[in-house]
């Protein structure tokens, strides 16, 4: 479904992506996992043309492209298979939680307003806010614009949906219900690419687990591989750093 | 002691001359929002060149005197003017064109680098992230900035349009210098024939005064509607 090759991406001196290759089948849960600043965010955000490769290849079901070449309107048709959830939510300040969920419809994709507003509703509902419809992004708390934010990538009902640490700009009383959301959606088979720091979500829903480290693919596994079993010094390292309890499992 | 009754008169005459005063606002502000509008919109980007061409005329326009602007644009213009006509062999005489063209010219030319800067502003204030946010849903740059950027947009720059605006009709006063048929003038030529200047400077000083805070309530009026969607912030 999608297949990505051989990227770089340097900012100036700094390499930050040296030569990544990942591919994710349909209905794939691809947990990646890295220390701050290994490259995580800066590799979904060229998938997404966020950020302009300086080098590398994709292909999107059929569709082949240059990450580095690709033309406006190829990005655009691509950008209209993916979902992006960011960090921060990022949700339209300008526009109600409603609005922030159909805007991808009804201007990007000319869908008439009635039709997107239903398929708006439910994804709203999904995420469990049938009463904020009409709320500004101001007016909800963290957890809430979160899910408005995953309801709105879901409302287009993409291919793929990139999840750019999704909860660590949340307290911690509110992850829960954002994961539980992310949980929900991955099991009724959505395909997700996730950047987190939540084991128990690449624990519980994830197919494959990924660890990078200063823009390289480490290691990557099946989440019982990568946590019970790893190969590399540097995947033991980090997963001790971040699971205190793991010393124990080794 | 004032003359009261000239005053008066005054007033009134000087209100007169309000319909000009606004028709070179309007028509200066609808020529730079667009434009500047655009400029600000090169200048964000990286193209440098560009950046440095508009950089320089905002600095021209900024560093020097309106007086001074009024001056170059109402003498050079018609040099130009005359060798375009004369290259078309048109038979006008530009010595008679109606001064309002000139003033539309000079004070869209300044306000042109006055909202291109506040819009400059605006843009930076506006995150960048949002833009990031509107082209993850599919939208283009086109519906990105309609939808999402220029109402948000509008709503940082909107004490500094009001401001600018303001700025712009009392700026307006100085083209008696080319003769323009605005409020100014008008009250002080009437003052001509007994020396009233003292009544007509009370007159003018009314009129801008007036002029002005209606714009300001306008301005603070339609702010407030464009953040309906803030929330306890001032
Ligand atoms: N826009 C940018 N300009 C310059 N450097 C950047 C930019 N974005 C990211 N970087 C750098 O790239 C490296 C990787 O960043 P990032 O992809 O955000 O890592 P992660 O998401 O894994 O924490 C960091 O060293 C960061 O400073
Ligand atoms: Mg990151």
């Amino acid at each position: 479904m999608l297949r990505i090759k051989n990227v770089h991406k340097s900012f100036g001196k700094n390499e930050v992506l040296k030569g990544i290759d990942l591919s994710i089948d349909k209905g794939d849960v691809v947990v990646i996992l890295g220390a701050s600043g290994s490259g995580k965010t800066t590799l979904l955000r060229c998938i997404n043309f966020l950020e302009k490769a300086d080098q590398g290849k994709a292909s999107f079901g059929e569709v082949d492209l240059d990450l580095h070449q690709a033309g406006k309107k190829e990005i655009q048709s691509v950008r209209k298979k993916l979902g992006f959830v960011f960090q921060n939510y990022n949700l339209f300040h300008n526009k109600t939680a409603l609005e922030n969920v159909t805007l991808g419809l009804t201007v990007g994709r000319k869908m008439p307003r009635e039709m997107a507003e239903e398929i708006g509703r439910k994804a709203l509902n999904k995420v469990g806010l049938s009463d904020r419809y009409d709320y500004y992004p101001q007016q909800l708390s963290g957890g809430q614009q979160q899910r408005v934010g995953i309801a709105r990538a879901v409302a287009l009902n993409p291919d793929i949906i990139l999840f750019d640490e999704p909860t660590s700009a949340l307290d911690p009383e509110l992850i829960g219900e954002v994961l539980g959301v992310m949980k929900k959606i991955a099991r009724e088979g959505t395909t997700m690419l996730v950047v987190t720091h939540e084991m128990s979500f690449a624990q519980d829903v994830a197919n494959r687990v990924i660890f990078m480290d200063q823009g390289v693919i480490v290691e990557e596994g099946s989440p019982r591989e990568i946590f019970s079993n790893p190969k590399e010094e540097r995947t033991k390292q980090f997963l001790r750093r971040i699971l205190p309890e793991y010393t124990y499992t080794i | 002691m004032l003359d009261y009754e000239f005053l008066l008169d005054d007033f009134f005459i000087a209100l007169s001359g309000v319909p000009i005063t606004l028709l070179v606002t309007l028509i200066s502000l609808g020529v730079s929002i667009p434009v500047g509008f655009i400029f600000a919109i090169f200048r964000l980007d990286k193209s440098r060149f560009w950046n440095k061409i508009i950089g320089v005329y905002v600095s021209f326009v900024r560093g020097t005197p309106m007086i001074v602007q009024i001056f170059i644009v109402y003498s050079s213009i018609p040099v130009l003017l005359k060798s375009f006509f004369v290259l078309l062999q048109w038979d006008t005489d530009i010595y008679k064109l109606n001064p309002i063209w000139y003033a539309f010219i000079v004070f869209s030319l300044n306000s042109i680098a006055i909202l291109s800067e506040i819009f400059r502003s605006a843009l930076i204030a506006v995150h960048r992230e949002q833009l990031e946010a509107a082209y993850s849903v599919g939208l283009s740059t086109f519906q990105a900035y309609r939808e999402i950027i220029i109402p948000q947009l509008l709503v940082v720059a909107m004490p500094n349009l009001c401001n600018a605006t303001t700025n712009l009709i009392k700026a307006t006063s100085l083209g008696y210098a080319m003769s323009l048929q605005e409020i100014t003038l008008r009250a002080k030529v009437a003052a001509n024939a007994n020396y009233n200047y003292v009544e007509a400077y009370i007159a003018i000083f009314l009129v801008y005064l007036l002029l002005c805070s209606l714009v300001e309530y306008g301005f603070k009026h339609y702010e407030k509607k464009l953040r309906f969607y803030k929330f306890g912030t001032a």
